[in-house]
């Protein structure tokens, strides 16, 4: 009996396509599979922000460990570090930064998408933009800091010589 | 000489090996710092390691290192240290410890038993020889178990679920993994080995998912010792990666394997079926109707099972569905039981 019917391919990790508008990002991916939602880049939450350029299982080229061997229990690798080529535009990730191929084949693809975006969005993608909103933020939170101790000092000062005149008045 | 380069010759020469021009390195130049800072730094390490092991005909060179190194600072990658601290002088405490590991790595201890930790999952497992080590394909048995657990909310009972049996738990990566992510099921654990029944409860107690799991010794292969556990009940799912090496590729297996890991972890018999075909006898008994079982195998077994199952129609069980492991190999069976 044949059983080259009952094969079932696990679905790829990320397949995001097009979708409604009007959706937050975070909605977006979590409507196509409960496990994308994992893959979500980190700009996800923000309502308003724009999504970053999916990525096509298709188009990428993905090298686990090079010699495996016969695989399962007869192989003991420790070596998960998975190496993830965008063909269209030649950019490769490699990702060892986990001890589970899974994780280190989702994390490949979240980098992997942020490079491919910049890469055809320029400074325009949200990851540039959310880097230039964060540096902002710090540099505004440094200046109101700077602000508020300067208004303390002058604060100080005058509450010093007021003092003093008072004294000298006496 | 200086007690440091003194200790610095020690550490690196490793037992009994030659480490020619790093010898020679220390000698001269002890005494001018950034050469040898950075040869005592993570990244010098490992590149030194590296080489050693290498010379020495040990397989997985760079990642041994890299995982040993990592280790002694805290970290469970190389590169997820900080790219400032891969640069950054090592203590003498953390050099011995280094020495002291990787001369393991030169008997061919599997870098799992020389950390006495792995993870699985994203969960910190401990490891302790001879008790089997996760493989990274079983995770995706779990992927699997947990997808389907999700598209049939009926498995789930009342009072939560659902319940599963694993056969053969080992460290305990599969049903421990199960429980962290079936907050409601209750998992009936079983090893022929006492070292994998200890070595699964304590897991289980560092994971502290020890309330939901019953650790149980027992042998599968004995005839009539499974009435001991029919009274947990019928199952929801039986899940194992059963021994399932044929018995003649055992020799040929990496002396990692061979010299450390328990063989009868990994011994299946002749077509590598003897325990595989031993739990799908009994499964019937356990499960319940439409319940299911999940098995990782060796690539050969989807057809030998298909045809066992054939000549065993008595125990209405049909082989529902293949998948394949991340390196495309045929290595996960679903097989579902259909009515009384």
């Amino acid at each position: 009996m044949s059983i080259s019917g009952l094969f079932r391919f696990p679905a790829p990790l990320t397949r995001l396509c097009r979708v409604p508008q009007g959706l937050g990002l975070w909605e977006k991916l979590t409507l196509l599979s409960p496990r994308i939602a994992a893959t979500v880049v980190q700009m996800a939450g923000k309502k308003d922000c724009p999504a970053l350029l999916p990525l096509d299982e298709n188009e990428l080229e993905e090298q686990f460990v090079k010699g495996h061997g016969p695989g399962g229990q007869a192989t003991n690798k420790t070596s998960n570090c998975v190496v993830l080529k965008h063909i269209p535009s030649g950019i490769v990730v490699k990702c060892h930064q986990t001890r589970s191929v899974d994780h280190n084949r989702k994390l490949a693809r979240k980098i992997l998408q942020e490079k491919v975006d910049v890469f055809y969005n320029g400074e325009n993608s949200p990851v540039y933009k959310e880097k230039r909103e964060a540096a902002k933020k710090k540099q505004d939170r440094k200046k109101r800091a700077k602000e508020t101790l300067e208004k303390k000092k002058l604060l100080k000062q005058l509450w010093e010589s007021s003092k003093n005149s008072t004294e000298k008045n006496h | 000489m200086k007690l440091w380069a003194r200790m610095l010759w020690a550490l690196l020469s490793g037992p009994g090996g030659r480490s020619g021009g790093i010898r020679g390195l220390a000698f001269s130049s002890w005494k001018s710092h950034p050469p040898l800072a950075g040869l005592l730094s993570p990244t010098g390490l490992v590149s030194h390691w590296t080489r050693v092991f290498e010379k020495r005909g040990i397989p997985e060179a760079r990642e041994s290192s890299e995982y040993i190194v990592a280790h002694v600072l805290g970290a469970k990658t190389f590169q997820s240290l900080k790219p400032v601290l891969r640069t950054q002088p090592l203590t003498p405490q953390q050099l011995q410890c280094i020495q002291v590991l990787c001369s393991r790595r030169l008997q061919r201890v599997p870098v799992q038993y020389i950390l006495g930790e792995w993870d699985f999952r994203g969960l910190s497992l401990k490891m302790v020889p001879p008790v089997f080590i996760p493989r990274p394909e079983t995770e995706e048995l779990v992927e699997w178990v947990l997808e389907e657990v999700a598209q049939r909310p009926n498995v789930v009972e009342a009072q939560g679920g659902p319940l599963i049996l694993e056969v053969g738990c080992g460290s305990g990566a599969i049903s421990l993994s199960l429980l962290s992510q079936l907050p409601q099921s209750q998992v009936i654990a079983v090893d022929k080995e006492e070292a994998a029944i200890d070595l699964t409860y304590e897991n289980a107690q560092r994971l502290r998912l020890q309330d939901r799991i019953q650790i149980i010794p027992f042998d599968v292969t004995s005839v009539g010792s499974w009435t001991h556990l029919l009274p947990w009940g019928p199952m929801d799912l039986i899940v194992s990666n059963p021994p399932y090496v044929f018995h003649h590729d055992m020799e040929q297996l990496a002396p990692e394997i061979r010299s450390y890991e328990d063989p009868v972890a990994l011994d299946g018999g002749e077509e590598g079926m003897d325990i595989i075909t031993r739990i799908l006898t009994l499964a019937p008994q356990f499960l319940k109707d439409s319940g299911s079982i999940f098995l990782e195998v060796e690539p050969r077994h989807p057809e030998l099972v298909s045809n066992w199952l054939q000549s065993h129609p008595d125990l209405c069980l049909n082989l529902v569905a293949i998948r394949r492991d991340f390196c495309g190999r045929p290595r996960f069976l679903h097989v579902q039981r259909s009515g009384p």
